[in-house]
């Protein structure tokens, strides 16, 4: 019953609309003043139908405001209501949205909860106090949570960055903070992601140790020397803790998923720039096309969201260089 | 329900898992198939947070360091419950072992001319610990799982939480797992496997390890009624960051940090003289809560939790930046601290769990009777109990340990797959389905107790009667308060009914497996008169190797916890009063 009569405005132009424009056609042709009156009529309709027809599709329009575009279709919106948990001394109250997959619906929704932090809560543990206190249903990744595992890569008022190293009273605004899971990859459940297609583009360009010594490499009776210097060469580009939050930030991926992406260019460099390693042009080879090296429009989107310091966004510029080079070489 | 079948199952994706893995997959070349189930994505496993190094005497001719040595050091550690046999293998295997990690790409810090370098760390007599800054399990695990990326005969189960293990007759059969993506419950069943699941520090709150760490391998072998080794020591480490129990690694101190109270004061010297800070956990963890209940200690604002100083500002930005990235990071991100101006708040934490499956000097599991080994079950690193660090682990020790009995585990495995046939498991398709349906009803449940709440009572219990220093009536109570809690996990309410990443169904199962640990810890624990290494009575002070040189084995019985005891190995060194 409730739902007619807020749903009232819409059936009544459905109705309405169609009556009256069959008036203004045999007004118009018996009667031409009436039509006067008639048309504004009309186009008041359309628009309480438009309205209508909107507040279907976003329910809480005026609430997903602000949210990043992607989040579009948050179906439900839903504020809890319980009285925040003190979880300790000198807590502020906090409120955090949280936007969530439903794995059954197919859709995005958001609840917002008012949550007590201290000056040391990271977004982690305050989405861990949600999951133990109030929502025992939310799922997300996590482990370590310092910062080395690489499991808990979300977005946080938009950018992406890891829950556990991201302090929620410095990332708090005047309207609160937001938690959103990542969306270049495909949505499992609420903040979880479905990583194999991530996976994938890593495992595309092979980071391994290739070596042509294969028994005495498992043997292993002396080490590869190795000089500080030559462990610089590559020591950058092996901090990688495979987040996925560089894939994430890429404008290049997110609009042709075919280019392979930041994280597995900067492992091809890795382990090109490792002076142990003996796959040489092969390695160049595998990266040096449009899918590849040749793909990136270096936004520096990546550089600027690893939270491991990577700079994925120079080892690729590195990898065209180097590409150049040995096609010059060899040619 | 889907039913998958290997040659070797390794379940665990840490480092001694992985190592297995690849060692495994080497020998038995096209003819077999291994499978790696973790219940993380496989390159996150806890071992990714190990940070001082590994250890190893790699030259021994240059600087006077012996294998002889490692191994004394090691052992008076251990305050002489180390098996001494299996300690002289791990120290004969363990610089082959880095130089094979090196080999697979990790990048060692290193000498001007090329060679490995090595630094300094607590209860070692020389400098013998490789590492890579202060992130070198990160690297070694990266190392590891890179080359299984490269292996054919490799499958990978990321996300597969394991829920029972099937023993029938001293053989494995097979294990049930919950795929995590998708809820369906899986039966893999295999000619061999290998437990590698690491500690249980998880039962504790304050703990340097990961949420992860939650010991699920020796659970459900403690369920499948196999002994448990050892099962009261649990290592506590000196250094944990205020508030949230980061770990700060044992190298800060190896590279000249020092502790200091709230007066400002070394306290160390009271308490070993001759080697300060870099005396062993047990020692410098009991030195700092000595200090903090005589009341030199520091309360911090906010959090209100009592600690000590490690004092870095001596070494300067230009040695943290090289030697000590990620804990500048890390107290920067987390305490917005810079180390290299200001002191570190630190307390002990729970760090590493000593005991675990019963395993012989090869890694086998020994079956319910004590005496016979399970021929196909193997357990490597943190999980199983081979006895090398006996009552308390020397720092960088454990690295070395899943790397050398990763390989040996890996390898028996594979020798055992290749002349074995699959055996008989008529009865695993059954016991799987029992085990799914169980999981059903367990989900389905309307009401009952919150896990939450009851991880959150055992952890404050066992971190108040069951830390540094423990005395006879508070394991009582902890003792009489876990069994409280386990009849109240027996009802407990999922309320996630969904079949995507449910992971309050997860949880609840950690939960399950945590309180059976504990609960043998701290039976073992009452069980043990005296004071050795990282188990320090208040009512029992000292050692006493008259009547406790020995191990303790704990296994199930219809009645509860039966515990047996085994004599400890001891070849070359005889048992000394241990001083620093």
């Amino acid at each position: 019953m409730r739902e007619t009569i807020r749903n009232a405005p819409l059936y009544a132009a459905m109705i309405g609309v169609p009556v009256l424009m069959m008036a203004e056609l045999l007004s118009s042709l018996f009667y031409p003043p009436a039509s006067a009156i008639l048309v504004p009529l009309i186009i008041i309709g359309l628009f309480v139908f438009g309205f209508s027809a909107m507040r279907e599709v976003y329910p809480k329009h005026a609430i997903s405001i602000g949210t990043p575009y992607y989040f579009n279709g948050i179906t439900k919106t839903t504020v809890e209501k319980k009285e925040p948990s003190v979880m300790k001394k000198n807590a502020k109250e906090v409120k955090l949205k949280l936007v969530r997959f439903n794995p059954s619906s197919k859709r995005m929704e958001a609840n917002i909860y008012t949550i007590a932090v201290d000056r040391f809560t990271t977004v982690l543990d305050a989405l861990l106090h949600i999951k133990e206190k109030e929502d025992s249903t939310l799922s997300m990744r996590y482990s370590c949570r310092m910062g080395i595992c690489g499991s808990c890569g979300v977005v946080v008022n938009g950018k992406p960055c890891l829950a556990c190293e991201t302090n929620v009273l410095n990332s708090t605004g005047l309207s609160g903070i937001e938690v959103s899971p990542m969306h270049g990859n495909p949505l499992l459940k609420d903040l979880v992601n479905d990583f194999d297609d991530f996976f994938r583009r890593h495992i595309a360009v092979k980071p391994q140790l290739f070596r042509e010594d294969k028994v005495a490499q498992y043997v292993a009776d002396a080490e590869y020397p190795q000089t500080q210097k030559q462990v610089e060469a590559f020591l950058p580009y092996s901090y990688c803790i495979m987040c996925g939050l560089c894939l994430d930030a890429c404008p290049v991926v997110n609009t042709n998923p075919d280019f392979i992406g930041p994280q597995a260019l900067s492992q091809a460099q890795r382990y090109l720039a490792d002076s142990r390693d003996q796959l040489g042009t092969e390695r160049i080879k595998l990266v040096d096309s449009m899918e590849g090296i040749w793909g990136c429009e270096f936004a520096g989107s990546c550089s600027k969201v690893c939270p491991k310091g990577v700079d994925p966004a120079t080892a690729i510029q590195l990898l065209k260089s180097e590409a150049v080079d040995r096609a010059i070489k060899y040619k | 329900m889907e039913v998958l079948d290997y040659d070797i199952l390794v379940l665990g994706s840490g480092i001694a898992g992985l190592t297995s893995a690849i060692h495994a997959s080497k020998l038995l070349g096209g003819s077999g198939k291994i499978a790696i189930i973790s219940k993380l994505h496989l390159m996150r496993s806890h071992s990714i947070a190990a940070e001082g190094g590994i250890s190893g005497v790699l030259y021994p001719s240059e600087n006077g360091d012996t294998f002889d040595l490692h191994a004394y050091d090691t052992i008076k550690g251990s305050d002489y419950l180390a098996d001494q046999d299996a300690v002289e293998s791990l120290v004969a295997s363990a610089p082959k072992e880095i130089r094979f990690f090196e080999h697979l790409g990790v990048p060692w810090s290193r000498e001007p001319d090329g060679k490995i370098t090595s630094r300094a760390f607590g209860g070692m007599s020389m400098k013998r610990t490789a590492f890579a800054a202060d992130k070198t399990g990160f690297f070694m695990m990266r190392a590891l799982y890179d080359t299984v990326l490269g292996l054919s005969n490799v499958e990978r189960f990321h996300e597969h939480f394991a829920t029972s293990l099937f023993v029938k007759n001293n053989k494995f059969i097979g294990l049930t797992c919950v795929d995590l993506a998708t809820g369906a419950v899986k039966l893999f069943k295999g000619k061999t496997c290998i437990i590698a699941t690491g500690g249980y520090s998880r039962t504790y709150g304050f703990t340097t390890t990961s949420h992860s760490a939650t010991g699920d391998g020796t659970a459900l072998a403690w369920e499948a009624g196999l002994p448990l080794k050892d099962m009261e020591f649990v290592q506590f480490h000196p250094t944990a960051l205020v508030p949230n129990g980061i770990l700060i690694t044992e190298a800060a101190r190896g590279e000249g940090g020092l502790l200091k109270n709230a007066d400002d004061e070394r306290f160390m010297q009271r308490y070993a003289p001759s080697v300060m800070e870099l005396a062993p956990r047990d020692i410098v963890s009991r030195a700092i809560m000595t200090e903090i209940s005589e009341g030199r200690g520091i309360t911090q604002e906010g959090s209100g939790i009592e600690h000590v100083y490690l004092d870095l500002t001596q070494l300067g930005e230009e040695k943290l930046d090289e030697k000590l990235p990620m804990i500048k990071e890390m107290t920067i991100k987390s305490l917005g601290l810079d180390p290299s101006k200001e002191k570190i708040p630190v307390r002990p934490a729970t760090h590493f769990t000593m005991g675990g499956i019963h395993t012989d000097i090869e890694g086998r599991v020994f079956s319910h009777d004590r005496k016979n080994r399970i021929e196909n079950l193997w357990a490597a690193g943190e999980c199983g109990c081979v006895s090398i660090h006996g009552a308390n682990r020397l720092g960088s020790n454990s690295l070395s340990e899943c790397a050398v009995w990763g390989r040996a585990t890996g390898m028996a495995a594979a020798k055992y797959a290749r002349v074995h046939e699959h055996g008989y498991s008529i009865g695993a398709k059954a016991m799987a389905a029992l085990e799914e349906k169980r999981l059903e009803r367990l989900t389905d449940r309307g009401k009952g107790n919150d896990p939450y709440a009851i991880r959150e009572r055992l952890q404050s219990l066992m971190e108040e009667h069951m830390f540094v220093f423990r005395s006879k009536a508070g394991m009582e109570k902890a003792r009489v308060g876990i069994a409280r809690l386990k009849l109240q996990a027996k009802d407990v309410r999922i309320v996630d009914k969904g079949k995507v990443f449910n992971t309050n169904l997860r949880d609840a199962l950690e939960i399950k497996n945590l309180l059976d640990l504990a609960a043998v810890s701290v039976k073992c624990a009452i069980e043990r008169h005296e004071s050795r290494g990282a188990h320090s009575r208040t009512d029992y002070k000292s050692r006493d190797d008259k009547r406790w040189l020995k191990h303790t084995i704990a296994r199930k019985s219809r009645t509860g916890i039966d515990i047996s005891y085994l004599p400890v190995v001891i070849t070359k060194w005889q048992p000394k009063p241990r001083e620093y």
